[in-house]
């Protein structure tokens, strides 16, 4: 195993998990991934959220920090869950800002995921892909492109996954997330596509991400499944048929 | 106010009281209807803390059963959505829902387990704050001691319970029915104090006489005022707080707070 990322938000506090968290750090580098940062509110990044993710990130000394293309909170009210944005100039704007203070506030340039979704606003303007790379321009953020929601979000919105990928300027992209998901199908024929983290990266997604290591090459790349956590040997035959994948995509560029 | 801040509050309407009226003409129906799409985040809000709210009070959800906890926890989490994203500090006012909450009025000691319980909780995530080392007080000159006042351990908190919650909580978590039907569920006071130390989260159970006399000490109490109506083993009192890592910090009265 490489390295390993988790949520700051359940490291906020002391105790067992901060211990655990330091043990891994002793032997390995560590990604901080963060929920509920909120970079698409309105009224701003909650100020004391930041502070603790700086002081968390002053103890680990993590190698990557990211957060999501969502908003979680507004009013001071938090939802736990990464809603989805109206994708508007109004909007770009806003998340740019967001950023930038979290950059400025923790000196360091963060990563920014697409998140899965499960709708869409009428007044959105600006194609998803071209929204995430606009703020990675705008702002000097990275990209951490999760295959699984590309395709999620593909299907539920029905956009073409490999033109959002062919999309994003490689040098943009810092980190790859894979992960399983869950289609729910209902008697009338209707279907949706749920990110939920609980399954294996399905084959449409192993497909996806070959592609994905092609275009940008080397990318540190973590598996997702936090929940119904399997055995840990399937979550390394995961690890590993991602390496695999990897290993074989960059041996028919060099071969090329 | 942006564009944004005004599709924000109309979601947040949604998500926290069903009202989609503002929120569904801005979203695409292809397929699924607005309010469909809707629900699916909605589902999630509510689980999500459900969730959080079930593993912070295990014993109150053995005892109610899952479904009147599913219940409990949507009408709280709507009436108190979190206040942060760190959510191991969400949920200590369960403990006053539900103490308030009708339906649970057959079970008079469930508020008391919901205390225990936030209380291990409130324990269990304090910051790592290194606890007052005794050998620091071996400084302060004997003309100051009536002036002693002590910061407690952030994990520290005191409960004074109407009902034996301790032993309730460790019993129906055993799941052994016959240890459950053997607790006493009257009305008995008890008084406990609960921290993290070097060994992790401990509830102790004080003498009423103790308990007073500990949480004024960890309350900033000076020393000099405290002593005037102590028990006769005050100064252990104060020397097992210090091993028990329970006290962070001092200061002499009329100094400067530091």
């Amino acid at each position: 195993m490489a390295w390993f990322e988790v949520h700051p938000e359940n490291y906020m506090g002391g105790g067992t998990p901060l211990a655990y968290l330091e043990a891994i750090r002793r032997d390995y580098p560590l990604s901080l991934h963060g929920v509920g940062l909120s970079l698409g509110s309105a009224d701003g990044v909650d100020e004391r959220h930041l502070s603790r993710l700086q002081r968390l990130i002053e103890r680990v000394e993590p190698g990557l920090v990211s957060e999501h293309l969502a908003w979680s909170a507004i009013d001071g009210t938090h939802f736990a869950d990464l809603l989805p944005l109206p994708l508007t100039e109004d909007a770009l704007a806003i998340v740019c800002r967001n950023i930038e203070v979290t950059q400025d506030r923790l000196k360091r340039r963060i990563l920014i995921e697409n998140p899965s979704s499960y709708l869409r606003y009428c007044h959105s303007t600006i194609p998803e892909w071209e929204f995430i790379a606009a703020v990675a321009a705008r702002t000097g953020c990275s990209i951490l492109c999760d295959v699984n929601n590309i395709y999620v979000s593909a299907y539920n919105h029905g956009f073409d996954a490999r033109r959002y990928l062919r999309s994003l300027r490689v040098a943009c992209i810092g980190e790859v997330h894979l992960a399983g998901h869950t289609l729910r199908e209902f008697d009338d024929g209707r279907s949706i596509r749920i990110d939920d983290h609980g399954a294996r990266v399905c084959p449409e997604v192993w497909a996806l991400y070959a592609e994905a290591v092609a275009l940008f090459g080397r990318i540190p790349t973590l598996i997702e499944w936090d929940t119904d956590v399997p055995p840990l040997a399937v979550l390394l035959e995961e690890a590993a048929h991602a390496e695999s994948i990897m290993t074989a995509e960059l041996a028919d560029v060099s071969a090329a | 106010m942006s564009a944004l801040h005004e599709v924000q509050q109309a979601f947040a309407a949604s998500m926290l009281f069903e009202h989609d009226d503002a929120i569904c003409g801005p979203i695409v129906e292809d397929g699924f209807t607005a309010a469909e799409r809707l629900r699916i985040y909605r589902n999630t809000f509510r689980s999500t803390l459900t969730e959080v709210l079930r593993i912070t009070y295990p014993a109150v959800d053995r005892l109610v059963g899952r479904d009147f906890f599913d219940s409990a926890a949507e009408q709280f989490i709507q009436a108190t959505p979190p206040s942060s994203a760190y959510l191991n500090e969400y949920g200590g006012g369960f403990v006053e829902f539900l103490a308030t909450f009708q339906a649970a009025s057959t079970l008079p000691y469930l508020p008391d387990v919901a205390r225990f319980e936030w209380a291990l909780s409130v324990a269990a995530n304090a910051a790592d704050v290194p606890a007052l080392e005794a050998q620091a007080l071996a400084a302060v000159g004997p003309e100051h001691h009536a002036g002693l006042q002590f910061e407690p351990h952030p994990s520290v908190r005191f409960l004074a319970l109407d009902y034996h919650a301790g032993e309730v909580a460790d019993a129906v978590l055993s799941g052994d029915d016959a240890a459950m039907a053997e607790v006493d569920v009257s009305r008995r006071p008890v008084w406990l104090v609960v921290h993290r130390g070097p060994n992790g989260v401990e509830a102790q159970r004080l003498d009423p006489r103790v308990y007073a006399f500990v949480s004024r000490l960890c309350d900033g109490e000076p020393l000099g005022c405290l002593l005037e109506n102590a028990p006769a083993e005050a100064p252990a009192l104060i020397a097992e707080q210090l091993t028990k890592g329970r006290l962070k910090a001092f200061r002499i009265e009329k100094d400067r707070p530091s």
